[in-house]
């Protein structure tokens, strides 16, 4: 096994002892990365990476910074200085920031590695990874390059899962990081909104954009929370907050009481899933744990989605207004200056995005408004209100993150029945209240791994993190990749 | 509300300054037949609109105003950098009168 298929708490223990170097770490996750066939990448940083590399080989490690020569990803829509960023889409194509995201400046700052830049769903917009400009990225379980990995986070999912970095940074403003990471057999954690400034993310819904990312476990995603989080003067909505020393695991399973949402287990009728989240709730009940069932209301939860898809599109619209041509992008002249801007985004944005923009556009007409707009926002104050009654009285929501494995590329679904609308979309309503929510591997099925999600009330990350690190010891799926799990299986 | 119309759907496109072809704008005509479906499922909630619309995930006090001073200022050149038609300084763009 090699030392880059470890968590990034056993690679640091490694390059504390010296067991490996950090250019020898780096090298081989440049390695990994160039050979990987799923289109995770916008770019490899290979030069930069080696550079940073054979500097870090200079010096001591430092044993108090678990971060010290870690490899990692980065979505393509976090701004860094003087390489390239599109967010996956033309109309960005050639586009080099001249400053860093907060995020990137704080893990450069700890002297983690940036090896690359990730794939996405253009702009962010989508759940599938299948609408980026390189094309669709695929899922390393599935060899044949049939199923999805999702979105719109794929590229880094695909770093963490197939082993080419221990972490990875995305965004989730729907599901856009904890559903890829239930497709991947990750971790993918959301913590609250404002507790990591997203300065420098391209926006696509402010009100429900977070900073979000991939590890291989939950100490390892407290390890990034200590140094992401925190206010920061550039990003207005940042939370002053105190940051907290999220790797002190002092919860525990026992007396802590769990949410089952009645509906939402309902809305999955996969029995390979169900079984595997049922015996999980046992092991959970054996651990002293409190299982309360709950009814949400139905009426609610059928009307996340749609509320979602108008509030992210009419965001969308406006916040996308500066992709002009003009200032940055590629030009496609005109004879005024409309017509400059006009050619811009005719030329520069996909069919998929566009569509996605009229829906914008259409609820945010005045004769529309009432109907679409505005009973989207108070439709999400209903859904907010009703969770964070459910979590007054229980410490944790825990259910299914997918209501199946990976999709097949393609394959349609019935957008109208409670399986999509519920089981496939209501992790958006962590986005709507801005609660710290998780998925952590749970089982596999076909040889495509599935997850589990569990969210919180806003600002109680170290209680969730330590709570999900004894629930990784019941799946017993923790630092699960491509590579550990070719393994186990042989 | 608007019937959705193509004549709607070019309209709204427009509105952002971009256009799509034919077969897009029948195609998202098709997908409407969805959306408006599933939009409709936000007025089967009772109550809805007797609530405020949420702008944000939680309520956010922010009392204070920072200092108006600059800080971090970017040169000239860089804020032209990325500009694909500059002349003396300047972004081009074609005459407006």
């Amino acid at each position: 096994m090699s030392i880059l298929d470890l968590t990034i708490k056993e690679i640091h223990e490694a390059l504390v002892n010296k067991e490996i170097k950090v250019s020898d770490l780096v090298k081989e996750s440049l390695e990994r990365a160039k050979n990987n066939k799923d289109n995770a990448f916008e770019i490899i940083l290979e030069e930069e990476a080696l550079k940073k590399a054979y500097e870090l080989d200079k010096l001591e490690v430092e044993k108090d910074n678990y971060l010290f020569g870690i490899p990692f990803a980065l979505k393509d829509n976090f701004s860094t200085k003087d390489i390239e960023t599109t967010a996956s889409s033309n109309i960005l194509n050639g586009y080099i920031p001249l400053f860093n995201a907060t995020v990137v400046n704080k893990l450069l700052d700890k002297k983690a590695i940036l090896i690359g830049k990730t794939t996405l769903d253009e702009l962010a917009m989508g759940g599938t990874g299948t609408s980026g400009h390189k094309g669709i990225t695929f899922n390393p379980y599935d060899k044949t390059h049939t199923h999805l990995i999702g979105g719109s986070s794929s590229g880094s999912a695909v770093s963490v899962s197939d082993a080419i970095t221990p972490f990875s940074i995305g965004s989730d403003t729907g599901d856009s990081v904890r559903k890829p990471a239930s497709n991947a057999g990750l971790v993918g954690f959301k913590p609250t909104w404002g507790r990591i400034s997203r300065f420098g993310l391209f926006p696509f819904a402010p009100s429900l954009d977070h900073v979000a990312y991939f590890t291989r476990s939950s100490f390892d995603a407290a390890i990034l929370l200590n140094t992401l989080a925190g206010r920061d003067e550039h990003d207005s909505t940042s939370s002053f907050k105190e940051v907290e020393d999220y790797t002190h695991f002092d919860e525990k399973i026992k007396g802590k009481t769990f949410a089952l949402i009645k509906e939402i287990n309902e809305s999955i009728k996969d029995e390979v899933l169900t079984n595997k989240f049922n015996e999980l709730i046992n092991k959970i009940k054996e651990k002293g744990g409190i299982i309360k069932e709950v009814n949400f209301d139905t009426k609610l939860l059928n009307a996340i989605y749609p509320s979602y898809i108008v509030i992210s599109s009419s965001e969308a619209t406006s916040n996308n207004a500066n992709l002009d041509g003009i200032k940055f992008g590629p030009n496609y002249g005109g004879n005024t200056y409309q017509e400059v801007m006009f050619n811009a985004r005719t030329n520069g944005f996909s069919n998929l995005i566009k569509r996605r923009f009229v829906i914008g556009s259409y609820s945010l007409m005045r004769e529309n408004q009432q109907e679409t707009f505005l009973r989207a926002q108070k439709v999400r104050r209903l859904i907010v209100n009703r969770l964070n009654e459910i979590l007054e009285e229980c410490d944790f929501v825990i259910a299914l993150a997918s209501p199946s494995v990976a999709p097949k590329i393609n394959e349609s679904s019935d957008k109208l029945s409670e399986t999509y609308l519920i089981a496939d979309n209501y992790l958006a309503m962590a986005n709507f209240g801005g609660e710290p929510s998780i998925t952590i591997p749970l089982g596999f099925k076909d040889d495509l791994p599935f997850g589990v999600n569990i969210t919180s009330k806003i600002f109680s990350e170290r209680k969730l993190l330590s709570v999900v690190s004894e629930i990784e010891e019941l799946t017993g799926l923790r630092n699960l990749s491509t590579k550990t799990y070719k393994r186990e299986d042989k | 509300m608007k019937e959705v119309t193509k004549e709607v759907l070019i309209d709204a496109s427009n509105r952002l300054l971009f256009t799509m072809s034919d077969s897009e704008f029948n195609l998202l005509l098709e997908e409407f037949e969805i959306i408006k479906k599933q939009m409709d499922l936000m007025g089967h909630i009772e109550g809805v609109d007797d609530v405020e619309p949420m702008t944000f995930p939680y309520e956010v006090e922010v009392s204070y105003l920072r200092e108006d001073s600059p800080k971090e200022v970017i040169s000239k050149e860089e804020a032209l950098k990325n500009a694909k038609n500059v002349k003396d300084g300047q972004i081009k763009l074609p005459k407006v009168v």
